[in-house]
């Protein structure tokens, strides 16, 4: 994309820019960006759209069908279905974005030290990584939670930890090709120190791939802590959250209850669905030839 | 020899070639000086060496083998950390300006960096020397908030010269600067770097593969071929006067735009060899018109002509190294 | 009657933008030509000037969104723009032929320089094989190509700059085209192969009696290697005329401005002309296309010029032209 000379025009402006770009290149990446905003509106201002408190229990309406006063019913506790939906949004997004945040933290200057030093550090680092990868992630997340305690704030590193390594090696592959071209190589005649040339010169030119990733890796997050959820492990009843509610809910499809899990499960696809055509839809805009296949 | 910035001897540079355990002999043992306020010019072909040797006597490569010394300091094995502050005395540009700058960074922040990097000025004054900088290459300041993809290769090469003598360094290599550019635009830069050779007391090494431009720009000439430097001589002696066997020819080939000038050519058979397996003796011998049996053998010795010109050439000694004109 | 005679070729650029807004772009405006056998027009300019564009235009070899818009290109007494493409086919590679720069992405990679010699041939004619072989063989001898018999199973990377450009020239000739038309031929090589290449290329077209064309930024390959020469700017013919009358007597500003910035005839700390930007073909000024870096420029130029007759041979297009303008010595504008 074209970089635009605006340090003087203001962030809101960029943004709505760039919005107005991606509307026009891609109408996958559109429609990923209204679900998105959807969801994050509904987790922002979650007090608007509640119907009731979310953690209180109405115990003489227990597993109630879904009625003009409970949209989607009320659940084994008595609590309300919808409004316990829509509060869950915060915690899609409370997940998915600090564990995505992590993961860049910890895998963007990890992938580009390997890239540009190569040797011994790279093969290290990148063996690390191999490794993190082909180790099944919800066991090896279940084992860490299971033991460091059930927190939200556990989940999230682990997620974010686990996820770095998508982060470190796509970066990795661009600096790879980088570090021998001329404006590297001028930088370091200007007399660049490391950190600058890999801060300031290496990781504008390579953040790209890494960047179309974040929406895809925090789908990711969102399903697996929903799992984990689901497995008992994380976050726990009565929690809002839509892998905990999936869980509670799972009981009852047997006895034709079926409010109770599938609400909290439709939007849990919703917003995976929304955040893979986002990343998706980016995909395409960055790189003109899969645009051009389109 | 106090206004001497840079000295190099015995050059060598080897560069492994494939995995077969063969060696592109880039640089074969050349020794250079360059003083304050003069501009070395240095010609060749492909294979001739002169990209490396820049980038050696900066340590933006390291060489082989050989001793190169800086502002009277040995820089030859200093680690890298020791040559970056040293740095802020020795700059380079580059042949491609398209691919020498950050597509990503601002023109003003590139101009900047050295200033950023060596000599840690306040944002304030760093601005106002960028400017100032854009000024004296002749780059509107309009430019400072752009990226290099809106600027035309004219101007980035001045912007990639103002980024070298930001820092008023003592020795600017340049390396092929205008060979990039279209015709119309490079008397400009040519103009540009003359100004600033006056203005400055800096040593300058430029690089190129075209006489004219050479002949233009440089106070005196090193001919190198193969990784040697077969002559070396004031500049108006090098046209009037050339003494190996190889310049005669290159000055030979060369197409002035006058259709006037008659060409007296001395068609050389051959290309020109590998540097991966390099002929003996004399590496020229394989193409030289004038090389006799001797020439085969022994590698020559760069011999004094004069005070100030020397040349590598068996065939000086029975002053048969000059080509006969009815040669073609 | 002239052997190819182009007039008044109008190429187009011709697309949508991403905004989805049709855009066109003069890249070739009013071009006019001539040439017979045994004459060699060398076409100059600096980049984007459209000289590439002319030959592919003339081979019909234009891809989207480049698009002939009008004008007509007569070859040997036909109308090469509404032939069929099945015709030009037969005509390209064997009447009209092409040399490139950088003859080793031109050159097949995965089959042996021979074969390809021979495959040229055989598209062309019905002959057998082995006539084929023959030919390829007389034709790397001409080129001067040493060691015929063994090179002729060389691959393409086994062979140097000069070699493989040789081996273009060869493929070439193959078909004994009444055409050359040579894009850069030695850009890249080495000054005393560019000699070698040069001579031969002038040998040739004397011994088969060819017309020319040389496209290049080199005014010295022109200045001794051409002898019709035609300059061109931002898609137009600027100058053209034989090539004593255009390089020793140049009348149109631009053709003097880049005499003058030859390194010979520069002087350094006098006053010389100083280039500009290349022209941005979707904003072309109204009038005359060089107006924004002409010394001479004065509100006349807001007229298109016409293209004035200064002899028989010798044409440019300028209100001022005049080999006697000087604009050399004026002041120029500091750009680019």
């Amino acid at each position: 994309m074209n970089s635009t000379h605006s340090d003087q025009v203001s962030l809101a402006t960029r943004i709505g820019n760039r919005l107005r770009g991606i509307s026009r290149l891609s109408p996958t990446a559109t429609a990923g960006v209204v679900i998105i905003l959807l969801f994050g509106i509904l987790a922002l201002f979650s007090d608007l759209f509640m119907t009731h408190d979310p953690v209180s229990s109405y115990p003489d309406r227990i597993l109630q069908a879904p009625s003009a006063q409970h949209w989607f019913g009320t659940d084994g506790n008595g609590m309300d279905v919808f409004s316990r939906v829509i509060y869950g949004a915060k915690f899609g997004f409370g997940i998915a974005i600090p564990a995505v945040i992590i993961a860049v933290i910890i895998g963007v200057p990890v992938g580009l030290v390997a890239g540009y030093r190569g040797g011994i550090l790279d093969e290290v680092l990148m063996r690390i990584f191999d490794g993190l990868r082909v180790f099944p992630s919800i066991i090896l997340a279940l084992a860490v939670v299971a033991a460091t305690g059930q927190s939200l704030i556990n989940v999230v590193l682990v997620l974010g930890f686990l996820d770095s390594p998508v982060f470190a090696r796509l970066v990795r592959a661009e600096v790879l090709a980088l570090r021998s071209s001329i404006f590297v190589e001028s930088a370091v005649a200007v007399g660049n120190p490391t950190w600058r040339i890999l801060f300031l010169h290496l990781l504008p030119n390579s953040i790209q791939g890494a960047m179309a990733q974040t929406a895809v890796r925090a789908a990711w997050a969102v399903r697996i802590s929903a799992t984990l959820a689901f497995l008992g492990v994380g976050i726990q009843a009565p929690t809002p959250e839509w892998g905990a509610m999936i869980r509670q809910g799972a009981e009852f499809m047997v006895t034709g209850q079926w409010w109770v899990a599938i609400f909290p499960g439709l939007a849990l696809i919703f917003l995976v669905f929304g955040l893979n055509l986002f990343g998706d839809g980016i995909q395409d805009i960055l790189d003109p030839r899969r645009r051009a296949s389109k | 020899m106090a206004d001497v910035i840079l000295q190099a001897k015995n050059l060598v540079k080897r560069f492994p070639a494939g995995r077969s355990g063969s060696f592109v002999n880039a640089v074969n043992g050349v020794d250079l000086t360059i003083r304050r306020g003069e501009v070395l010019g240095m010609v060749g072909e492909s294979g001739s060496g002169k990209s490396t040797i820049g980038r050696t006597i900066l340590r933006l490569t390291n060489p082989t083998e050989g001793q190169i010394s800086f502002d009277g300091k040995d820089i030859t094995k200093l680690a890298d950390k020791a040559v970056r502050p040293l740095r802020k005395d020795m700059q380079m540009v580059f042949q491609d300006p398209w691919s020498a700058l950050n597509p990503r960074m601002k023109i003003g922040d590139l101009i900047a960096e050295p200033l950023r990097i060596h000599l840690n000025m306040s944002r304030s004054e760093c601005r106002d020397r960028t400017e100032m900088l854009a000024r004296r290459v002749g780059l509107s300041t309009n430019f400072l908030n752009r990226t290099p993809s809106a600027l035309s290769g004219g101007q980035l090469q001045r912007v990639c010269i103002a980024r070298a003598i930001a820092t008023n360094p003592k020795l600017i290599v340049l390396d092929e600067p205008t060979s990039s550019l279209d015709l119309s635009v490079r008397a400009g830069i040519l103009e540009l770097l003359q100004e600033l050779r006056a203005k400055t007391e800096a040593g300058f090494l430029f690089i190129s593969h075209d006489l004219g431009t050479i002949k233009l720009i440089s106070d005196r000439i090193a001919v190198l071929y193969l990784g040697r430097i077969v002559e070396e001589v004031p500049k108006y002696k090098l046209f009037s006067e050339p003494s190996h066997p190889y310049s005669q020819s290159l000055l030979s080939a060369h197409l002035p735009s006058d259709p006037n000038v008659p060409l007296q050519r001395m068609a050389l058979q051959g290309e020109i060899p590998s540097p991966i397996n390099p002929p003996s003796g004399c590496s020229f011998h394989t193409r030289c018109p004038v090389a006799v049996a001797e020439c085969k053998r022994i590698q020559p010795l760069p011999e004094k002509i004069s005070a100030d010109h020397l040349a590598r050439c068996l065939r000086l000694k029975d002053g048969k190294n000059i080509i006969p004109r009815d040669q073609k | 009657m002239s052997l190819l005679s182009v007039k008044d070729l109008q190429t187009h650029f011709i697309f949508h933008d991403i905004d989805n807004q049709l855009r066109e772009a003069r890249a070739l405006n009013n071009v006019n030509l001539s040439l017979d056998a045994g004459q060699i027009l060398g076409i100059v300019g600096e980049t984007g000037a459209g000289k590439s564009l002319t030959a592919q235009s003339i081979c019909g070899l234009l891809r989207p969104p480049a698009r002939i818009v009008g004008g007509s290109v007569v070859f040997d007494g036909r109308e090469l723009l509404t032939l069929p493409e099945e015709e030009l086919n037969n005509i390209r590679g064997a009447d009209i032929a092409m040399v490139v720069q950088n003859p080793r992405s031109s050159l097949d990679p995965l089959t042996r320089i021979g074969e390809q010699l021979v495959r040229i041939h055989q598209t062309h004619t019905s002959g057998p094989l082995d006539g084929s072989r023959q030919k390829a063989m007389e034709m790397m001898q001409a080129v001067g190509i040493p060691d015929p018999q063994r090179r002729f199973t060389a691959w393409p990377h086994e062979l140097s700059g000069g070699m493989a450009q040789r081996v273009l020239i060869a493929m070439a000739l193959m078909n004994e085209p009444k055409l050359l038309i040579a894009d850069e031929p030695t850009t890249g090589l080495d000054v005393t192969v560019q000699a070698q290449i040069l001579d031969l290329l002038k040998e040739l077209v004397a011994r088969f009696d060819m017309a020319s064309m040389i496209i290049t930024h080199d005014l010295g390959i022109v200045a001794h290697y051409c002898d019709q020469v035609a300059v061109m700017f931002a898609g137009e013919i600027v100058e053209q005329g034989t090539l004593r009358d255009v390089f020793l007597q140049p009348a149109h500003p631009y053709t003097q401005q880049l005499l003058a910035s030859t390194p010979e005839r520069i002087k350094l700390g006098a006053e010389t002309p100083l280039g500009g930007q290349p022209p941005d073909l979707f904003n072309l000024p109204v009038g005359c296309l060089s107006q924004d870096r002409c010394p001479l420029a004065t509100d006349i130029c807001r007229t298109s010029p016409p293209m004035v007759n200064l002899s028989i041979d010798h044409s440019a297009r300028c209100h001022f032209a005049n080999p006697n303008n000087k604009t050399a010595k004026s002041k120029g504008k500091k750009n680019g």
